[in-house]
């Protein structure tokens, strides 16, 4: 039987207490592991409904439900199994996606560069 | 203000799978796939240790700058995410450090730190958080 359980705090008989704040607050709204290689392929995610491959190191992640601001938080990793100067940035953050950028940073300057390895987890408000 | 005392959470419908009302009030967004499964904070320097974690069983040091971290509950599939932060010297600025992940299998995944040159670096601060499908 599907219900609703309406809460201010979850409580656990030996690890504490949490406000469920935490829960609606603290839970990634997003998260994406793609390969950014040949053709793009998401292996897994929550919460995305695409992975654009814009251009050489250029991407663009899009939302099923947006956010109601674009001031949430992104973290990532990118990761080139055979090197290790892998660098990820990041632009054009909106509600409904945001621009994940991959360079290859070998010293003498950054060269856009697609990888295989590319996460991200999203953490904000949803609208 | 309610409160619920309970050691378990599982749907109903599917027991995976609990969704939770967004800030908006209005979309959802599911519950078991927005929690982290696993992190850890380490120190890479001299013996490791880890500070605090959430599901890792041990951290291994392999050479310099590189890390096997271990997972008490495995996830489903290699198809996780872990994305990582790293620090040399904490509270000193450094030339650029960067994180390569790989050797990815459900109950582990190997990280390695470099520094600007670059080479493989210990790093005082290894920052890790593990999001996907436990098995």
């Amino acid at each position: 039987m599907a219900g609703t359980i309406a809460a201010d705090t979850l409580t656990h008989s030996t690890a504490g207490s949490l406000g469920t704040q935490f829960v609606v607050n603290g839970s990634a709204k997003a998260w994406v592991n793609f390969n950014g290689t040949g053709t793009l392929a998401v292996r897994n995610s929550l919460n995305t409904s695409s992975v654009t491959d814009n251009s050489t190191g250029n991407y663009s992640q899009a939302y099923t439900n947006s956010f109601s601001a674009a001031d949430y938080s992104i973290c990532a990793t990118v990761a080139d199994n055979s090197g290790v100067n892998a660098q990820w940035t990041y632009e054009s953050v909106s509600t409904s996606g945001f621009n994940y950028l991959t360079a290859d940073d070998a010293g003498s300057g950054y060269t856009w560069t697609d990888y295989a390895s590319n996460s991200a987890t999203i953490h904000g408000d949803l609208a | 203000m309610s409160e619920i005392k309970t050691n378990k959470l599982t749907g109903t419908s599917t027991a995976g799978s609990i969704v939770v009302t967004g800030e908006g009030n209005s979309t959802t967004t599911n519950l078991q796939q927005g929690l982290a499964k696993a992190w850890c904070n380490l120190n890479g320097t001299g013996t490791i240790a880890q500070r605090d974690s959430l599901n890792h069983s041990s951290t291994t040091d392999n050479t310099t700058g590189t890390y096997t971290f271990s997972l008490v509950s495995s996830m489903g599939n290699t198809n996780y995410i872990s994305p990582t932060n790293c620090d040399r010297t904490i509270d000193t600025r450094n030339a650029t450090e960067g994180v390569q992940y790989l050797n990815i299998a459900t109950g582990s995944y190997k990280i390695e730190c470099v520094n600007a040159i670059p080479n493989l670096d210990d790093q005082e601060l290894v920052n890790t958080q593990t999001l996907g499908d436990l098995a």
